[in-house]
């Protein structure tokens, strides 16, 4: 089969630790179109591809100061502006009043943004990715350590990139099939 | 030594197992079948309810608040727990917390979905309890926004949208895993629309890693608003009994309280019905035992400094709410409070007990039954003698304040029941994690 | 619960039996009489114009040519007049749209002076009650009134041959002069017929009297109840009221009783004593006063140096029930006071000229089958008279006897026929007071059934023509007002409602025929009977106001009990709220024990007018019925009552369970002298600016100096804000409606207690704590201060009521109001909403009202005037201790109360600045007594 119908090669390690050390390797050596698999968060593996920052926290923090200007702001303009009315003859801006109901929204927004976030950065929800044509990936990918290079990178040479791989000594290596 | 892929590989299946291999059982099938009745009696006593109006139930005027509260604060307290598992004990790095925490989490959604029920059936007028939302409305109408019911709408709204999401993205992973080991196509289907497409990438986790710790920070101050929110719906009012700067420390660490009590009437069963022994152990036991002595004693500080306050302020009103509560119409209710909530718990002092799943499953009913008791007690017994001798009155639940009651303790248990068999009530990426790093050590 | 079963006699049973006579299968069947009433809606609808809401069917007629003076939506006022008693109230009368919703006092009558008692109020109910008789009946079979002549007019015939022997007449208590001049035709036309009087509520006194409250200054009560229901009590309440209240001379108020009484609750010095020995009493007053004896002990010393000291300008009174003895103390008091012409005269008896005779007369004759032709003008003989003499029995021997009553009771359902009576207010008559004021009773509604007043009726019987009510007054008023301009004068009284010219009543000798006996003294307790201070002798007991409207001292509705002192209690080791058997005279009754402080040691009163069997859908089976222990020899009790426990336990539906002020002070009392009840909290510091109201800023300064206890406030309210009734059931919940209820507390030792009466309405406070905890803004203040309520916003958390310091909310657990019942539609306020279930309400300050005058004075451009807004209760006050204004207003005399040292504000500590403020209790006892 030719060379451009493949999403990429996949290495498979038994060990998170080959792993990170084989994406390290693979980083090092100017592959930059390289995913890992794991069945739980490797600790530096995100790093090693490449990943700065994951960018949710900014989002969080947005989300959070939106959601309590617009909870005051809201009441505020309600109670004073909007509607004014005499309740128990207290002032018609009673911040204290307002305090829990602005914090409640601040946690709301913020809660609400980070999940959208992450799933937006992460392109989730995914109807369905070439890596699950990977041999055997549906039943191992919750007990084995995946590295993937894909053939979109400009150093993808379908020998070449294998040889690449079993350098690292991995358990297996695969082609994913586009 | 096996490998870690091994280690894994044991680990995701046994923990999908519960779900996936298991037959049903006895146990499971009875206990459902009970908590449904129990459900459907809840319908009955709602559709009457509906018809007639909560004049059905026992209040009245002063006692114009009395089950549909009580339980209120009651299942809320409950929930509690959950996050504090879940979020606070995530922060402070407590990894025993993971075994648990999955379980205590859909407690904690199960516990507010039941309180969530009552605000709205004791409404006057149910059909209208949009009028507590902000929307856009003809008339510019608004809620009033210094009312501690509004507060309430925002904060357990808040709380339940959080601690659902919470989950649920406590969940994906595990979904993913089921998806993946599950044999027929639709359980396939279903579990994989669950799971997002969730694939495992090391970027994906990073992120998710991030996001998870974020939702708890955020959600643990959320959960100590949320039960000092529920205490300002007393606490702002002028009445002898509620109105006191105590109340939100007092009502989160009660809050706390009753939900570790639960956790514990809810673990016990369970890790011995699903021989869980290994992954729930002595030591989750006894770490939630201390955390309930804790709190237990929080609660009593709390009751302490309202009796101290009572007598120093020498407020005249306070007193005698003091002394109602102890020797008034209602003192069965005091007692019960104190030797359920202050004087039980301090059998926890010794380990034997602590370590005594028999022994540690009635403590923690009877706490479950003295915080319910101690809302009684600041609800309807502060009420039923206020300011003019000419307005005591008295209260009794009636049937349906008690049907509906134990109905929404058949809901709790429902959707409990139909938990533990449609997902895994154990994180199994987590436990992967756990079980390699344990392997490691 | 357990209510006692009602005595009935045993002649009531028989209508049982031919209950399943072809075509009355079903009659007393709740629902069948449901079905006639809907059957009726359409007529009645059209006659109550657009105000009836969902017709069954029936096209909508507007007015052709609009009637003169009649604008849709606005009122217009009548002028009538009540007979009560054989009194007359003026009334003014609301009507909207041709329906009466609201009955005021007349400010021009001398009998009411713009005052009302609580029947006058609850009257507007009874007329529209479904459970009012609709049709004649002959033998519990609807007839007509045409049946009715066809039988009558031979018996009438039959009557004239035989000069009326025969002939018999039962009446109550008569006001109506005109009915008086029938009657005396009556007698005229069937010279041998004889008339009969009894009245179980109203019984002719001893020695009619009549009081100048105005001109006394020391009052000493041998158990008069003056404020409570009676002749005169409007104008008594207000006058005392007046001279308690004088700067320079404050009055004085003594009252020894039997039992508490609103009088009693007045007095600065309160004795009790058993009837028996009351009547000593009584003569050892007035032995001390000739200086025959000492006086008894240092109290009755005092009392008789201060009425020593007014000669002319005190009086005594003797209660109606008391025997004539104790009457002949008093006259003799009086004399040695020199105050009989000057406080107090002596009156003929009422309608002495008509020689009545006695009921006893009556039953004699008819046992003697010297009767055989009865008719019963109103009243209820069958249920309200004395045990022995067991009216049903001889009743059953009548061959014509016939009914003529507003209900069909358990009298109509003994007789051959009963008539439907009219209301008063559906039906022309007139009524005198004790002045001789006379007024005239104009109908605001035409009868909403076919039913004749008792002025038709007697006409019918006379064979006269005119026989319409109207052209029977008016020819008799012509005969007794001879004017020459005889149209315009009856115009003009008309519209005062009090004739111009009133005759002078004449004083003269007293009757020395007593109907109340002396109590022979028997060993044991003393039973005391007394007509409910709400029901009274039962003929209100389907009012379901007036059943729902806690009695005096006890706050119990719908029932009555036995009320026994504390001591006596002990004694017999009887419990509060244990059932108990009364034995007397070979006659028994259960009936649940009551303790009440302040009631004679040795002595159970057990008020009349329940365990009724008949009273319609309302007051039928509630509380025992204490006729069963009545004896004609001593109707208002005696010697020798046996009380025992049952050991059954009875709840009692009251609304107020404690009874004591815990030592808090919601009632605060001065001396004259005393300077100032408010406390240093009364200006508590505020971290909020007050709020600034550039218009009127109403208030109410409630004067508890002046409050009797009567509770006509609570009625009123009732009848002006739609406010329903939630039945024993719901009070037994401790959820009854009153907007404004009147707080009862003893208060000093439970032997000899201090009683004291608080109306509570809402307080409207500037810092409302109702409003800050309201989600939705449901009760809001306007722009005039008051605390509102928005009914069609409230979603009912009922958090409002929790944070009510004075728990004046009130809500609709269920579905309170009746709005199936179409003649109850024709009854409500158009002004005030029909709340629904599942809304919180409470006192408005009478919003509407307010509303009202603003939009005339607004017309007029003008500021509101001082006094031009009264609320319901503020207008229904006898005793004028209610007053309501703009507390902006500097020259308003709410502002000038709220400056009296007497002034607070209940709960004050609290801060929430109530606009409803109170007067403190002022107290004059005598200084030698302390």
């Amino acid at each position: 089969m030719n060379a451009l119908a493949l999403h990429g090669l996949i290495a498979e390690f038994d060990e998170p630790g080959p792993l990170l050390e084989a994406t390290r390797q693979a980083y090092a050596a100017g592959y930059r179109r390289l995913d890992a698999y794991t069945p739980f968060h490797v600790e530096g593996v995100a790093e090693a591809l490449g990943m700065r920052n994951t960018g949710v926290p900014i989002i969080t923090l947005i989300c959070g100061i939106t959601g309590g200007l617009a909870g005051y702001g809201m009441q505020y303009y309600a109670a004073a502006i909007h509607y004014p009315l005499n309740v128990g003859g207290r002032p018609l801006h009673s911040w204290p009043a307002f305090v829990p109901i602005t914090f409640e929204l601040t946690i709301l927004f913020a809660a609400l943004g980070t999940v959208i976030g992450m799933l937006l950065l992460n392109g989730l929800p995914r109807h369905n990715h070439p890596v699950f044509e990977t041999p055997f990936f549906e039943v191992r990918n919750q007990s084995h350590f995946y590295l993937c290079i894909e053939s979109r990178d400009p150093l993808f040479d379908r020998d070449g990139t294998q040889d690449f791989l079993l350098q690292q000594k991995p358990a297996h290596v695969w082609e994913v099939p586009a | 030594m096996q490998s870690t892929a091994q280690t894994c590989e044991t680990v995701s299946d046994r923990l999908s197992g519960l779900v996936l291999k298991r037959p049903l059982g006895l146990a499971w099938v009875g206990g459902l079948a009970i908590a449904f009745t129990l459900l459907l009696l809840l319908n009955v006593a709602v559709g009457w309810l509906l018809m007639n109006g909560v004049g059905i139930w026992g209040i009245n005027q002063p006692v114009a608040w009395g089950f549909a509260i009580v339980n209120f604060v009651w299942w809320i307290g409950i929930g509690h727990a959950g996050t504090f598992i879940s979020a606070i004990l995530l922060l402070l790095h407590q990894h025993w917390r993971t075994s648990i925490n999955r379980f205590t989490e859909a407690m904690t959604l199960f516990a507010v979905a039941c309180a969530g029920i009552f605000p709205l059936l004791h409404l006057g007028r149910p059909w209208v309890f949009y009028f507590l939302v902000p929307y856009p409305d003809t008339m510019r109408l608004w809620p009033q926004w210094r009312s501690p019911l509004v507060w309430d709408v925002f904060a357990v709204s808040t709380y339940f949208t959080v601690s659902l999401v919470y989950w649920y993205i406590g969940l994906v992973p595990d979904l993913a895993t089921m998806r993946d080991r599950a044999k027929q196509r639709w359980i396939k289907i279903v579990y994989g629309i669950g799971a997002l497409g969730w694939r495992g990438s090391a970027k994906h986790w990073a992120r998710y890693e991030m996001a998870y710790l974020l939702l708890a920070g955020l959600a643990t101050p959320l959960v100590l608003s949320v039960h000092s929110v529920v205490s300002f719906d007393f606490a702002v009012a002028v009445l002898p009994g509620w109105h006191s700067t105590i109340f939100p420390p007092y009502f989160v660490a009660g809050a706390i309280f009753s939900g570790f009590a639960m956790v514990l009437t809810l673990l016990i069963p369970v890790r011995a019905a699903y021989g869980l022994k290994d992954i729930i152990t002595e030591r989750h036991l006894d770490l939630a035992a201390k955390v309930m002595l804790a709190t237990g004693l929080m609660v009593a500080l709390g009751y302490a400094s309202e009796h101290w306050m009572a007598w120093y302020s020498d407020e005249s009103n306070e007193e005698f709410v003091a002394l109602n509560r102890m020797f008034g119409p209602y003192w069965p209710v005091w007692w019960t409070t104190m030797t359920c909530n202050i004087l039980i718990p301090q059998a926890l002092w010794w380990r034997s007990v602590r370590i005594n799943p028999v022994l540690l499953f009635c403590i923690s009913i009877l706490v479950n039954v003295g915080m319910w008791a101690e809302r009684y007690m600041i609800v309807v017994v502060s009420l039923h003698r206020d300011f003019l001798p000419s307005s005591w009155g008295k209260f009794h639940g009636t049937i349906w304040d008690w049907s509906t009651f134990i109905g929404t303790i058949g809901l709790f248990f429902t959707l409990l029941f139909l938990f533990v068999r449609l997902l895994p009530m154990i994180p199994i990426a987590e436990m992967r994690k756990q079980t390699v790093e344990d392997e490691a050590k | 619960m357990n209510t006692p079963q009602p005595h009935t006699p045993a002649a009531v049973q028989p209508r049982e039996e031919d209950e399943f006579a072809p075509g009355a299968a079903e009659w007393p069947e709740d629902f069948s009489r449901r079905r006639f009433l809907q059957i009726m809606a359409a007529s009645l609808a059209l006659a109550g114009g657009g105000a009836c809401t969902r017709l069954p069917h029936g096209e909508i007629l507007p007015y052709l040519r609009q009637p003169e003076s009649l604008v849709p939506g606005k009122p217009l006022y009548f002028a009538t007049s009540m007979n009560f008693g054989g009194t007359a109230q003026g009334l003014l009368v609301r009507s909207n749209e041709g329906r009466p919703t609201k009955i005021e006092g007349n400010p021009d009558h001398p009998g009411s002076l713009g005052r009302s008692s609580v029947h006058a109020q609850a009257e507007l109910l009874s007329l529209y009650d479904p459970a009012r008789s609709h049709t004649p009946m002959k033998l519990g079979h609807p007839e007509t009134w045409e049946g009715w002549l066809g039988e009558a007019l031979p018996r009438i015939a039959h009557w004239k041959e035989r000069e009326g022997a025969g002939v018999r007449l039962l009446i109550q208590r008569i006001g109506s002069p005109t009915m008086r001049a029938q009657l005396a035709q009556f007698l005229a036309k069937y010279p041998k017929a004889r008339l009969h009087f009894h009245d179980a509520a109203f019984p002719e006194s001893p020695m009619p009297a009549r009081v100048h409250h105005d001109r006394v200054q020391v009052v000493l009560s041998l158990d008069a109840e003056l404020f409570g229901h009676g002749a005169a009590h409007l104008s008594a309440a207000l006058a005392f009221a007046k001279s308690r209240l004088s700067e320079e001379q404050p009055g004085r108020l003594y009252a020894v009783e039997c039992t508490p009484t609103l009088t009693g609750a007045m007095a600065d010095h309160r004795r009790t004593l058993a009837p028996s020995a009351l009547v000593k009493y009584a003569q050892a007053l007035a032995d001390a006063v000739a200086g025959r004896a000492q006086p008894s002990d240092e109290w009755s010393a005092a009392l008789i140096r201060d009425l020593q000291k007014n000669p002319g300008r005190s009086v005594v009174v003797a209660g109606h029930f008391q025997p004539l003895s104790v009457h002949q103390a008093a006259r003799a008091l009086n004399e040695a006071l020199g105050n009989i012409g000057k406080t107090i005269d002596y009156t003929p008896a009422a309608a002495a000229e008509l020689a009545p005779a006695t009921l006893g007369e009556l039953v004699t004759a008819m046992n003697h089958g010297e009767v055989d032709s009865l008719l019963i003008l109103g009243g209820n003989p069958v249920y309200d008279t004395p045990a022995d003499l067991s009216f049903a029995a001889a009743l059953a021997k009548i061959p014509f006897s016939a009914h003529h009553g507003v209900y069909e009771n358990e009298t109509a359902q003994l007789c051959r026929w009963h008539l439907p009576e009219s209301h008063f207010l559906e039906a022309w008559s007139d009524a005198q007071t004790l002045d001789g004021a006379e007024s005239i009773g104009q109908p605001l509604i035409d009868p909403l059934y076919p039913s004749r007043s008792a002025h038709e009726l007697l006409a019918m019987l006379l064979e006269q023509v005119p026989t319409t009510g109207y052209e029977i007054i008016r020819a008799a008023w012509q005969k007794r007002h001879p004017a020459d301009d005889f149209e315009s004068f009856w115009r003009k009284t008309l519209h005062d409602g009090v004739a111009a010219n009133a005759a002078p009543a004449v004083p003269a000798a007293a009757r020395e025929s007593s109907p109340n006996a002396e109590t022979p003294a028997l060993a044991g307790l003393e039973l005391i009977l007394r007509p409910d201070a709400h029901i009274l002798d039962g003929r209100y007991a389907e009012n379901a106001w007036l059943q729902e409207l806690p009695k005096p001292f006890t706050q119990l509705t719908w029932e009555n009990a036995a009320l026994i002192s504390p001591q006596t209690a002990k004694a017999l080791r009887l419990e509060h709220g244990k059932l108990a058997e009364l034995r007397y005279r070979g006659r028994t009754l259960r009936a649940p024990v009551w303790i009440l402080p302040g009631q004679a040691e040795n002595c159970v009163t057990i008020h009349l007018g329940y365990g009724r069997s008949r009273a319609g859908t309302v007051g039928t089976g509630l509380g025992s019925n204490a006729f069963a222990l009545q004896t004609s020899d001593a109707l208002w009790g005696g010697g020798g009552l046996e009380v025992h426990s049952l050991g059954e336990r009875h709840t009692f539906a009251t609304t107020q369970s404690q009874q004591y002020m815990e030592g808090r002070d919601p009632v605060r009392l001065v001396t004259p002298g005393k300077t100032s009840v408010a406390t240093e909290s009364e200006s508590t510091p505020s971290l909020y600016p007050a709020w600034k109201y550039d218009g009127p800023a109403w208030g109410m300064v409630i004067d508890l100096s002046a409050c009797i206890g009567c509770s006509a406030c609570t009625i009123a309210c009732q009848a002006e804000n739609n406010i329903p009734v939630v039945g024993r059931e719901q009070v037994l919940r401790r959820r009854e409606m009153h907007w404004i209820r009147v707080d009862r507390y003893f208060d000093g030792d439970a032997a000899a207690p201090r009683f004291l009466h608080q109306p509570v309405p809402c307080m409207h406070c500037e810092n409302a704590p109702c409003e800050l905890v309201c989600p939705v803004g449901a009760t809001v203040h306007d722009h005039e201060g008051l605390n509102v309520m928005v009914y069609n916003r409230c979603v009912g958390t009922r958090y409002c009521s929790n944070n009510c310091p004075y728990k004046v909310r009130r809500f609709n657990f269920l579905k309170y109001n009746d709005t199936d019942s179409p003649t109850l539609k024709l009854m409500r306020n158009p002004n005030v909403t029909v709340r629904m279930r599942g809304v919180m309400e409470k006192c408005t300050y009478c919003l509407q009202r307010i509303s009202a005058a603003r939009i005339t004075a607004e017309k007029e451009q003008r500021p509101i005037r001082d006094g031009e807004v009264v609320p319901a209760c503020a207008q229904a006050c006898p005793a004028d201790a209610i007053i309501f204004g703009d507390i902006n207003d500097k020259a308003s005399r709410v502002t000038a109360l709220r400056k009296s040292p007497r002034h607070y504000s209940l709960l004050d500590d609290l801060n929430t600045r109530p606009r409803t403020t109170y007067l403190a209790r002022l107290r004059n006892p005598n200084p030698e007594i302390g």
